[in-house]
């Protein structure tokens, strides 16, 4: 639920931890990503980092410059006048990203785990079961069936977390008990109602569902679509997977090598929360691609 | 007067850091690293005339073996390394002046565990995002992305310092080997996720350093938690276990408790993630974590917003000139 | 070229065309679309329909109702009302389209025309040299990479005549002479500047390239997506073509023959011509995907 008032906890001598609702729910995430854009915009004098995720921001602040009780009530009233929900928009780049599903990278990364960690079911068919489907080829179907949003980045540099935008492609999936070592960069992994795309080779706890051979983070910001940012999706950008077969993804592999890989991002739309809800009225819940 | 050093052995993760570390990269995924004894490090870099932020050396455990190309003014400070100048006793707490050629060794930190070198001048690394701080996960600041290797090469800045200077006793942190240390802590973000009776048993009791904590977390042993009724009736997606919520920003300092496993987020911590933070470790009191040692035990002392703020600036007023006799 | 002025011109007794220029530049498909979005706001008396183009607006009357100076009167306080070209917002719509490239289909349809009425190279094949792509599949790549707006609906019923959003996805081809004289129904063909999609077996000029298995148009509005309209697309929408192989063809197909097929529309979203302009020259125009 999004509360009525948000919370605002310390986090020690110089850290708030902002609540504003306690739910995976796309609303309370545009809020979350509105009001921080509103908050970097006001530029209070003693704010120093702002940290949105899913229902909460973290806020760290010099207490040298502003108190804990001052930077809350300029916070609170700046969230205060944000107008309603329903007339936001924000114009969100698309990402569209190549995925093999059910490939030969993950495919190997679980069978490593199996031998040295733990026996474990095929993560593609814990998904099949769980969610009810058809088979390999309705999970990709389903996966790439949805534009995500970007909902937050966090825990690794470069590692987004995605929340389908079709109600209709939200799947479940419970994570690895205990967590991998490793992942092989560019895996798509998908844990609880979040996928995300590994951006290095990080320990890590979803279930492995496909793998891009697409970079989503460079430090040293060598391709073209890094010149502004190391990472890059932002919160409030929107992805689609769209699959491809071996053949299709080794050709990018390749351009990804040779260093002249385009990424396809098209940044001209602007999301509207009210047609958002109007369109979700026009769904059909029962039906599934 | 362009100066090298020469890492003829990099000791145990040793790395540059600068103060305070990196900002405004946060919401990337990159935390602010920097040295873990904020304390410590500003003295150094007051101790030889550099501004408080300049680049340093960070030694962890057991310091480097480094050897000077040219003259300089070096200091010291945090744990007790057992230092030596051509091996002659190296005094802590002071800036010693360093002639071309000399080479500084060190042991194992005899009190303490952490370190900080600073040169005259400054370490001259290229900044990365912003900082010269290390953050070894991603490759990324310092010297190559990583802590120090035998057998490279460090670059400093010019930068005239002056030998002799020393660190009032009173203005430096009180590292001991007690093992027994009270770590301030203050409570919340999530403390509402915990009993009353948990809150109670987190400070009555004593809690255990384990071996497996370095500067991405501080792995602590002890009683088990108890968990409030809302850690229990939550939404599917925050997870199973009463320890799970769904992904926050993590405070730096947080006690993340994953499952029964309390862990301190400290300088190369993650960003976020899906675990509660019942209380967080402030500032003032990192220097605290940063000199102790695996099996050390931890007593927790709850303090307010306001108390440990005022703490930091206690220790903020002592990284000045003024310190320096 | 655009026109500093409009022109209008009367198409015998109940028609009016509205020029905004005379060539092809997108620039002017947005004012007629903004134009067809502003009538249907303004709710003009006596206007009874509108058809846009490339560069026009028809607009057809009722002459009892409204008289043909007067419309004009009124068709230009509605232009001006739209301020300049980067200003307009547009509600538009994103269709993700599934098509096999390459098809078997439309080969043999090629096929067909090169032994009965002329030879004629493989289109794929054709169009990637005259577009100076390495092959076939780099001009499925490119095809697939953009999202092409509609610049009207026409021709034939559920017809969507678009053009490529993104420049460096430009493909340019002529169309056959003489023309085919009948086309794969589904057929995705190139042709000039523009691609279209064929909804009736009929004759057509344009290049095919690829096949959709879902059908553009439903008079028995058979399929969910039709319940309350009977052509899938209108101008201003945008389609993004999804590659898929033949299983996933086939799989679609009787998913459509059995009425359950769920197609993949998104409309939560509002075209920026600012935001176009803007992100069209961000572009590396030597980058291709």
């Amino acid at each position: 639920m999004i509360y009525d008032e948000p919370k605002f906890l310390p986090g020690g001598d110089r850290f708030i931890e902002m609540e504003l609702g306690d739910e995976l729910n796309f609303d309370l995430n545009f809020l979350v990503h509105s009001l921080s854009a509103k908050i970097r915009e006001a530029e209070i004098a003693g704010l120093i980092e702002l940290l949105p995720n899913m229902a909460s921001i973290v806020i760290s602040y010099d207490p040298d410059l502003i108190s804990f009780a001052d930077l809350k009530s300029e916070i609170l009233s700046h969230y205060r006048n944000m107008g309603s929900l329903e007339d936001m928009e924000l114009l969100s780049p698309i990402y569209y990203i190549p995925v093999l599903y059910c490939d030969h990278v993950t495919r190997a990364c679980w069978e490593d785990y199996c031998a040295k960690i733990t026996e474990k079911e095929y993560d593609s068919d814990i998904l099949v079961q769980l969610n009810d489907l058809d088979g390999y080829a309705q999970l990709a179907r389903i996966h790439s069936g949805t534009e995500y949003w970007v909902a937050a980045l966090g825990f690794y540099p470069g590692l987004a977390s995605l929340i389908a935008l079709d109600p209709r492609c939200r799947l479940t999936a419970p994570k690895y008990n205990p967590p991998r070592t490793w992942t092989a960069k560019g895996t798509i992994g998908y844990g609880g109602s979040v996928t995300c795309v590994y951006p290095a080779n990080t320990p890590g706890g979803y279930q492995m569902i496909g793998h891009t051979p697409v970079p989503v983070c460079d430090i040293e910001q060598s391709l073209p679509a890094f010149k502004q940012d190391l990472a890059l999706l932002r919160p409030g950008d929107r992805v689609r997977f769209f699959p491809v077969g071996r053949e299709e993804y080794d050709y990018i592999e390749s351009r990804v090598t040779a260093g002249d890989y385009v990424h396809n991002v098209a940044h001209y739309a602007k999301f509207s929360i009210r047609a958002y809800h109007e369109w979700l009225g026009t769904l059909d819940m029962k039906e599934r691609f | 007067m362009a100066l090298n050093i020469d890492v003829i052995k990099a000791g145990l993760e040793t790395s540059v850091q600068d103060f305070p570390g990196r900002y405004g990269f946060w919401e990337q995924g990159f935390p602010p690293s920097g040295p873990f004894d904020m304390w410590s490090f500003r003295l150094a870099n007051i101790l030889v005339g550099n501004a408080p932020e300049a680049a340093g050396l960070e030694c962890q455990f057991m310091g480097p073996t480094l050897k000077f190309s040219d003259d300089c003014v070096i200091a010291f400070t945090g744990a007790e390394m057992n230092a030596t100048l051509d091996g002659e006793t190296f005094p802590m707490w002071e800036s010693v002046a360093v002639a071309a050629g000399q080479t500084l060794a060190c042991g194992f930190a005899s009190v303490g565990a952490r370190a900080y070198l600073a040169v005259s001048g400054g370490i001259e690394v290229p900044q990365v995002l912003g900082a010269r701080a290390t953050f070894h996960m991603a490759g990324v600041g310092g010297l190559e992305g990583h802590a120090l290797k035998d057998g490279q090469s460090i670059a400093v800045n010019g930068g005239a310092g002056v030998p002799g200077r020393k660190v009032k006793q009173d203005c430096r942190p009180k590292i001991a080997n007690g093992k027994q240390w009270q770590i301030e802590v203050v409570q919340g973000p999530n403390d509402d996720w915990i009993a009353e009776e948990g809150i109670e048993r987190f400070l009555e009791s004593e809690w255990k350093l384990q071996a497996r904590s370095n500067r991405t977390g501080y792995r602590l042993e002890g009683p088990e938690w108890i968990f409030a009724d809302k850690a229990s009736n939550k939404g599917p997606e925050h997870g199973e276990h009463p320890s799970n919520i769904l992904d926050h920003g993590y405070p730096v300092g947080s006690i993340n408790l994953c499952g029964q496993t309390p862990i301190i987020l400290v300088n190369d911590a993650p960003s976020a993630g899906g675990f509660i933070n019942p209380f967080t470790v402030p500032s003032a009191a990192f220097w605290k974590l940063a000199q102790s040692k695996p099996n050390d035990i931890y007593r927790f002392n709850r303090v307010s917003v306001e108390e440990a703020q005022e703490m930091r600036r206690g220790i903020d007023g002592l990284c000045v000139e003024d310190s320096i006799e | 070229m655009k026109f500093d002025q409009p022109k209008y011109l009367p198409g015998g007794d109940h028609f009016i065309l509205v020029q905004f220029g005379d060539d092809a530049s997108i620039d002017l498909n947005f004012m007629a679309l903004g134009l067809t979005a502003a009538l249907k706001e303004d709710a003009t008396k006596g206007v009874v329909d509108t058809n846009p183009s490339y560069n026009s607006l028809i607009v057809e009357y009722e002459s009892d109702d409204i008289s043909y100076a007067d419309l004009k009167i009124e068709l230009a306080r509605l232009i001006s009302g739209l301020g300049s070209v980067e200003d307009l917002e547009l509600e538009s719509r994103l269709a993700y389209l599934p098509a096999m490239y390459l098809d078997p289909w439309t080969r043999d349809c090629v096929a067909d025309y090169s032994e009965k009425i002329a030879p004629r190279d493989y289109d794929p094949d054709f169009v990637a040299e005259v577009n100076g792509f390495e092959d076939a599949k780099q001009l499925a790549r490119i095809h697939s990479g953009t999202e092409h707006w509609v610049v009207a609906v026409c021709s034939t019923p559920g017809l969507p005549l678009m053009r490529a959003l993104d420049p460096r996805c430009a493909i340019t081809s002529p169309k056959y002479n003489p023309p085919r004289t009948w086309t794969t129904l589904g057929a995705i063909g190139v042709g000039g500047l523009s691609s279209s999609i064929y909804t009736t077996p009929g004759p057509g000029g344009y290049n095919l390239i690829g096949r959709t298995p879902v059908p553009l148009w439903d008079p028995q509005q058979r399929l969910p997506v039709f319940k309350d309209r009977v052509v899938l697309l209108d101008a201003a929408d945008r389609v993004k073509f999804v590659p898929i192989g033949e299983e996933e063809f086939e799989y679609i197909e009787a998913r459509v023959a059995d009425g359950s097929y769920e197609f993949n529309i998104t409309a939560y979203q509002r075209f920026s011509v600012g935001a176009y302009k803007k992100w069209v020259a961000s572009l590396n125009q030597d980058g291709r995907f």
